[in-house]
């Protein structure tokens, strides 16, 4: 017998490991992307201690919260993800998933530093500088290296012809990748521009979370297995996204404001997604462990819609642009949406390990400071709208909210430590288990 | 208490603990040194009576325990040494007399110190002899800091530590009961060495002393890093309370991660302390940092000696606590003394060094059972390094002009974070932060600095509306400025050029032609309803916010800047009113204010407020418009303060 089906015949959780040691560095690099949001929030309530922080002050931080928020606790959940398509996290190539993954922990680390120091692009999300950047790019380059030898050693695998396609595909797609952030993250090209608020088109919304949907679609046939029947079902929303794409490119890339009937009506076509996808969804087998975070992302996702299109109406987007209601908005983005998202992966890669997202402390922690998070935001950003004072000149009712934002952030910082706590745990149990496993291997 | 429960407490230990720190730290460090100054012996001089000091302190800790001093013996032999030490350096010291007051007081805490951590389980009882070492340490430091003995004379504080000496000479020191002198390392702990051999223990405590003993030096003689961390009585009680509850935090983590993590911990604190006084911007959050380190390991450097090492007799504990406190205490101190003396700073790289000493054991495990990750981090490393290195020497450099590097300043602060550069055509922005810039011209930067979200103003045309001399006011000290800022001071950006580069930068924000904004801007007129709801009063408040800084002698603004200002801003409230009219009609005069303090005026150091909502504008125009028309004989910040907080 082969010695890696040895290995996962005696130790069912093998190809976990790799997913756990994923999920650990997400949840290390999100409970300091909260701790740094703590510090920010505390910081516009008591703007005084900037003063202890030397030349660390609010904006670098800032740059430190939003990179690491999206380059640590959303990404890093996906290096588990191809770990599992490309069958890295399976046999020999394994021992190498962990390396991978500090070398993505020291690139954030790189940036850290970096950010704090002051190297910055003014690129929101793009904030790769001088040698961060470098050391970004060459460890994404690694990471694809990795996942083709993977998928060259697996070439005697049994597999469809489609699902070959979609990994050749796919490996194409990310080795572009690091040029494209490396591209990207330079001073020059900037997206559309909306003139009537300077923020993006509706064109280029539409496109991106066109791109959103496009991962939702993708993502769980690397995850589960698909129910039999309900072929009608995958071939209708790939069309309707196939559909939408074509509206999409129609539309052009100008610099289009949100007023024109084309934009708005354009991105209401979105709210199609809203019973598809979990229609979609639901003719995977899922592991029965992930029902909560499916049903949290599903909920999120359909409040991402609704209110993504709504803050893009006429009048609306004109009241809350540049206020805390966006900032509101971008939360059910990213608290919301996509961290239910990445947890339900998670859930569903690590199997019976995904019990540590599962507690309900931490799932109620989590959940109702994103909700009292956003509603606190959504009203300040509408008193905002009104009156730039209200946050230019900070008096009872913005400090009020701010405090209260405040103890928001402490619930999902104390929900990151819970998750983290409980995977430093079962990361641990499953050294141990190889530990055991190897002893075991060895008497044979 | 029955006698033999109150004796089996543990307070003698505490106590011991506490008043041998006191002595060490108030008199030794402080008092004796104040005295020598006094007495001028400096340079050459204080150098010598310092090296008695430490030769006193490394012979007798090395000595001590090859005397086989009966344990009580041995504790009022060091006490006495140290009482009579303190009380003979409050004679008028000659240089020779110094010399050897400073041996006696090195022999008396080499006695005292050796000595009580030989024996100290005899005095901390049973149950808690971690705690009774925390809280000793602990409350010594927190004594040092009480702000009345902190800054008291030496002559005080060293009759204070002579005195604390005698007294504790009275405790009774028979041991509560025989059981209680193990010679195996504390129970409470699972593993309270770790697995640490005493040579590593002791490079470890050698690294924290040296640390410690630099930082304290550079502090000590740095009189902008002194201000910033033990001046004024509010930071010195928080001196005092953070030391007695890390030397708290030392026994929790003692008891569960044991002594391995204490000093990693200690070293986390004082290499963070180290590092943040490297810029005196930072000696805040220095301050912070250094005493929960210090106490940390203080704690461990008692406990360790005493308690957590196993030790097969009082004799073997002995040598092994003087080795520790001659090469870790004494010489550590030196060493760090020296490299502040001599440096003026703790280097980054000595920091690592330290670092690598006190982690040495985990890098070596790390780098065996990690391999392949440090390989792929190290290839990755080396690698990026080796394009940076190729990029940079592919570019040509062209000097930035000011302009250029303030714009890069921005992006480096993070500005965007809080700041748009857009102007909303059709919507209120364009009256407030106006005029409006097509979007072919947002488009040119590279890259355009937008930003998305305004917990400022926004600044596409700041440079239409603000003069340079206010940009750089305003960087310097926000809340000097404008009222309630939540803007952070960025006045360290103008120790290099990089804040003059700002300034640069920010007045270039603006577009060239700005006639028909100013024409709107000169129609402006407040919404009659906000009038109706202007209330002189209100005005009068929002006046000393927002106006008197600039507009009163006594004014921050004023004072700091009040040589530059192009046009010295007029005192209204004595009867200066510049180019406003006095025998205007009421309303045109407040009207003309209005818009003055609405979008201030052109081509001058005079800011709008446009944010302010016109019921706020047209209250300070109501008021100001009464003051002119009735002038205060005595108006100053002041009483216009004092009608504020009314």
């Amino acid at each position: 017998m082969n010695s890696h089906r040895l290995d996962e015949r005696l130790n069912p959780e093998s190809s976990a490991r790799p997913a756990a040691a994923a999920a650990w560095h997400a949840l290390f690099w999100l409970a300091a992307a909260n701790g740094a949001g703590i510090l920010l929030a505390v910081l516009l309530l008591f703007p005084a201690l900037n003063a202890g922080l030397g030349e660390w002050t609010y904006g670098r931080w800032m740059m430190v919260h939003m990179n690491l928020e999206l380059y640590g606790w959303t990404a890093l959940p996906m290096l588990g993800f191809l770990f599992r398509i490309y069958g890295a996290d399976r046999g020999p190539l394994s021992a190498w998933c962990r390396p991978l993954l500090w070398a993505w922990s020291a690139a954030l680390a790189i940036g850290t530093f970096s950010w704090l120091g002051g190297h910055s692009t003014g690129k929101l999300f793009l904030d790769w500088s001088g040698y961060a950047r470098i050391f970004f790019c060459a460890a994404l380059l690694a990471l694809w290296l990795f996942l083709a030898i993977a998928l060259y050693a697996h070439r005697e695998v049994r597999s469809s012809v489609a699902a070959w396609a979609g990994k050749i595909g796919g490996l194409l797609v990310l080795l572009s990748v690091p040029f494209v952030i490396y591209a990207a993250s330079a001073s020059g090209g900037y997206p559309a521009v909306n003139p009537s608020t300077g923020g993006p088109t509706g064109a280029s919304q539409l496109e991106s979370s066109l791109a959103i949907v496009l991962i939702l679609l993708m993502l769980p046939f690397g995850l589960a297995p698909r129910k039999k029947g309900r072929t009608k079902l995958l071939a209708a929303s790939w069309a309707a996204l196939l559909a939408e794409a074509v509206l999409c490119a129609a539309l052009g890339r100008g610099d289009v404001s949100h007023h024109r009937p084309s934009q708005y009506l354009s991105l209401a076509s979105l709210l199609v997604w809203i019973p598809l996808v979990p229609a979609y969804y639901s003719t995977f087998a899922w592991n029965s462990n992930t029902r909560l975070w499916r049903n949290a992302m599903l909920g999120w996702w359909a409040a991402l819609v609704i209110t993504g299109w709504i803050f893009f109406l006429p009048g609306v987007l004109d009241h809350f642009k540049f206020t805390d209601g966006l900032v509101g908005h971008s939360f059910v983005a990213m608290a919301g949406f996509t961290s239910s998202l990445i947890i339900l992966v998670m859930v569903q890669l690590l199997g019976e390990g995904g019990w540590i997202f599962n507690r309900a402390r931490a799932f109620y922690l989590w959940q109702g400071g994103v909700i009292a998070y956003i509603l606190l935001m959504t009203i300040a950003g509408w008193r905002e709208g009104f009156d730039p004072a209200f946050t230019i000149v900070p008096g009872a009712l913005r400090n009020t909210l701010y405090a209260l934002r405040l103890l928001t952030g402490v619930l999902m910082f104390l929900a990151s430590l819970d998750w983290l706590n409980d995977c430093t745990a079962l990361l641990r149990r499953a050294e141990r288990k190889t530990v055991e496993h190897e002893l075991l291997v060895g008497a044979r | 208490m029955p006698r033999a429960e109150l004796l089996r407490s543990g307070w003698r230990g505490a106590v011991l603990v506490a008043v041998t720190y006191i002595d060490f730290l108030i008199f030794a460090q402080f008092a004796f040194l104040k005295r020598l100054d006094t007495l001028g012996l400096t340079g050459a001089h204080l150098k010598a009576v310092m090296g008695a000091m430490a030769l006193g302190g490394i012979l007798f800790s090395l000595l001590t325990p090859r005397f086989d001093l009966r344990p009580s013996t041995g504790i009022r032999l060091g006490l006495a040494l140290s009482a009579a030490a303190a009380l003979l350096a409050l004679l008028p010291l000659s240089f020779a007399a110094g010399l050897l007051v400073a041996l006696l007081i090195g022999a008396g805490l080499g006695i005292l110190t050796v000595s009580l951590v030989t024996h100290l389980r005899q005095w901390t009882g049973a149950r808690h002899p971690l705690l009774a070492v925390a809280l000793g340490t602990g409350l010594g430091y927190f004594a040092c800091n009480v702000p009345g003995f902190f800054a008291a004379s030496a002559e005080t504080q060293s009759l204070t530590a002579a005195l604390l000496c005698i007294a504790a000479l009275l405790i009774p020191l028979a041991p509560a009961a025989p059981a209680l002198v193990p010679s195996s390392p504390c129970a409470a702990a699972p593993d309270p060495a770790g697995s640490a051999s005493f040579p590593r223990v002791l490079i470890a405590f050698t690294a924290l002393v040296w640390l410690d003993s630099a930082a304290f030096f550079i502090i000590q003689n740095t009189p902008l890093l002194k201000s910033g961390t033990w001046a004024g009585s509010t930071h010195l009680w928080l001196n005092g309370c953070i030391h007695l509850a890390a030397a708290l935090g030392a026994v929790w983590i003692l008891r569960r991660r044991g002594l391995t993590a204490v000093l990693a911990t200690a070293f986390f604190a004082l290499a963070a302390a180290c590092l943040l006084l490297l810029h005196p911007q930072n000696a805040g959050l220095a301050s912070l940092f250094y005493p929960a380190g210090v106490s940390l390991y203080s704690v461990a450097l008692v406990a360790y000696p005493s308690i957590l090492t196993p030790a097969g007799s009082a004799r073997e504990r002995g040598l092994r606590a003087g080795w520790l406190y001659a090469i870790a205490g004494w010489i550590g101190s030196a060493l760090g003394i020296g490299m502040g003396q001599n440096l003026g700073h703790v280097p980054a790289l000595f920091v690592l060094a330290a670092g690598v000493a006190i982690f040495a054991p985990q890098i070596l495990h790390l780098a065996r059972s990690r391999t392949r990750e440090l390989a792929i981090v190290g290839t990755l490393a080396l690698a990026a390094l080796c394009v940076r290195f190729g990029v940079r020497t592919r570019k040509t450099s062209q000097p930035l002009t000011a302009i250029e590097r303030g714009r890069q300043v921005y992006i480096s602060e993070g500005c965007i974070h809080c700041h748009s550069q857009y102007v909303r055509p059709n919507s209120p922005d364009v009256l407030m932060w106006g005029p409006v810039e097509p979007v072919a011209e947002v488009r040119r930067e590279q890259p355009p600095l937008i930003g998305n979200r305004r917990q400022g103003p926004d600044l596409a045309e700041v440079g239409a509306r603000r003069s340079p001399l206010w940009l750089k006011a305003h960087l310097y000290d926000p809340r000097g400025v404008s009222g309630a800022s939540i803007m952070p001071s960025y006045a360290f950006l103008f120790r290099d050029r990089r804040g003059n580069d700002l300034v640069a930068y920010l007045a270039s924000l603006r577009s060239a032609d700005q006639t028909a904004h100013l024409r709107e801007e000169a129609a402006w007129r407040p919404a009659a309803g906000a009038m109706a709801h202007a209330s002189a009063a209100r005005g009068a408040q929002l006046y000393a916010r927002y106006c008197a800084t600039c507009h009163s002698a006594d004014g921050a603004t004023y004072l700091r800047w009040g040589s530059s200002f192009s046009h010295p801003p007029q005192e209204f409230t004595r009867g200066a009113y510049g180019s406003l009219d006095p025998a205007a009609s009421p309303a045109q005069l407040t009207l003309k204010i209005a818009r003055i303090a609405k979008f201030g005026i052109p081509g001058t150091d005079m800011p709008g407020h446009e944010y302010l909502p016109d019921t706020q504008i047209g209250s300070i125009a109501l008021w100001l418009s009464q003051q002119i028309a009735q002038p205060n004989p005595q108006p100053s910040i002041a009483r216009l303060t004092q009608e504020k907080n009314q």
